[in-house]
């Protein structure tokens, strides 16, 4: 296992989640992509909603970045710019399977993208902060426990990657430094639009 | 008139809206009152995000006439929360003890997110429906009421002259400040749809 994903799955934070990281981080649709016997279907829609959902979430974090303290620039510019890429390679592949990615999203992707961007408005930075973890951690522990095999290795290579890990582990060590009542609540409440989002993806 | 294209294009939300069956039972005096106390603690939890939204709104306007309409908005929404206040108190509710439902979430993060993100004629386009779709309601519920009624104050508040002016006064805001632009036209529907999702809400098992 990736050495952040230790440190993530022994955080308060997971432990705080209870079963919501289970069901945030496991999914069929995940388990399909492991054993080979994703419907094309699938693939293709989760590449548009996950594209939109991207889309939200560098808004998210541009108004983040904005409200950050200055030793956090770093990171969450980073993140960006890796966000930018992710949004390019997104688009390759969507121009390859000539898929349509600017269509009205999934009211489920509507929900977790507005919820998203009216926190980062409205709520604190340390609140921010621990959605952002969420929403990463999620991710990395979702795709990181898939092996690298099959028609989507470049896909579960992405979110595995050493590099993708140390991004988390910088996120996982900001959020943990910025103490708020409302962080472990939203953290919570990421975990609960990712388990819907995966859901969604799969019995759409 | 751009209001009037978006309630058009949209009849269909609005004729699910009126045929909902908690619109119908609420209209024959049937609803559950147990239905009846979960949505006026919802639609409390949703007038607060509302309120904002419109203060929101009211900070990016230009001109001082605008200005002065949106806080009016503000004072009718105020009001229309006072309302929910005495329900509360009749239905024994506690307001400040009330959770969002995911359905609630949906519709006061898009509104958030609309108002804080984009500009003044999505976020005016978010808020029409509401107004128009309640005194339309209101107003209907009206013309059906035959004496005595559980559900009275709701009606007579949303088919009141009061109500449908604040309606036409917000729509006639929207006309001023909104263009004809597919965001436009997405936020008035998708506001509709969440109108929708709302009545169904507190008819769902579990709710």
């Amino acid at each position: 296992m990736i050495a952040v994903m230790d440190d993530i799955l022994r955080s308060p934070w997971v432990a705080a989640a209870g079963d919501l990281w289970r069901q945030a981080t496991r999914a069929r649709f995940l388990d399909a992509v492991a054993d080979g016997t994703l419907p094309p279907e699938a693939f293709q829609r989760w590449l548009v909603q996950d594209y939109a959902f991207a889309r939200g979430l560098l808004s998210f974090q541009a108004v983040m970045t904005a409200k950050a303290p200055r030793a956090a620039y770093g990171l969450l510019i980073a993140g960006l710019t890796a966000l930018d890429a992710e949004l390019t390679w997104f688009e390759q592949h969507a121009g390859r399977l000539k898929l349509e990615l600017h269509g009205p999203p999934h009211p489920v992707c509507r929900r977790y993208v507005d919820y998203l961007i009216a926190a980062a408005y409205t709520r604190d930075f340390a609140v921010l902060a621990a959605i952002l973890l969420g929403v990463e951690a999620a991710y990395l522990a979702a795709w990181s426990a898939l092996p690298t095999t099959g028609p989507y290795a470049e896909f579960i290579e992405r979110w595995s990657s050493p590099r993708f890990a140390e991004y988390v582990g910088g996120l996982l060590k900001l959020a943990g430094e910025h103490e708020h009542p409302g962080r472990q609540p939203a953290f919570n409440e990421v975990l609960r639009h990712e388990r819907d989002f995966w859901q969604m993806i799969w019995e759409s | 008139m751009l209001h009037a294209i978006l309630w058009q294009e949209n009849a269909d939300i609005v004729h699910a809206c009126r045929h909902h069956p908690f619109v119908r039972g609420l209209f024959a005096g049937t609803l559950a009152i147990e239905a009846f106390r979960r949505y006026v603690g919802q639609d409390a939890f949703f007038l607060r995000a509302f309120v904002q939204a419109y203060a929101v709104a009211l900070a990016r306007c230009e001109s001082l006439a605008h200005v002065r309409q949106l806080y009016s908005f503000v004072g009718g929404a105020l009001e229309e929360l006072k309302l929910h206040a005495a329900y509360a108190a009749d239905l024994g509710i506690e307001l400040d003890e009330v959770s969002p439902w995911p359905s609630t979430l949906a519709y006061t993060d898009f509104l958030r997110r609309t108002a804080w993100h984009t500009d003044l004629g999505p976020t005016l386009a978010a808020m029409t429906p509401c107004m128009r779709l309640y005194a339309y309601l209101g107003q209907a519920g009206a013309a059906q009421r035959r004496g005595a009624h559980p559900f009275a104050r709701w009606i007579d508040t949303y088919s009141s002259r009061e109500f449908d002016l604040l309606a036409r006064q917000v729509e006639t805001l929207l006309d001023a400040l909104a263009a004809d632009t597919p965001a436009v036209h997405d936020a008035y529907r998708y506001s509709l749809q969440c109108e929708l999702q709302f009545f169904s809400a507190p008819l769902e098992p579990g709710a």
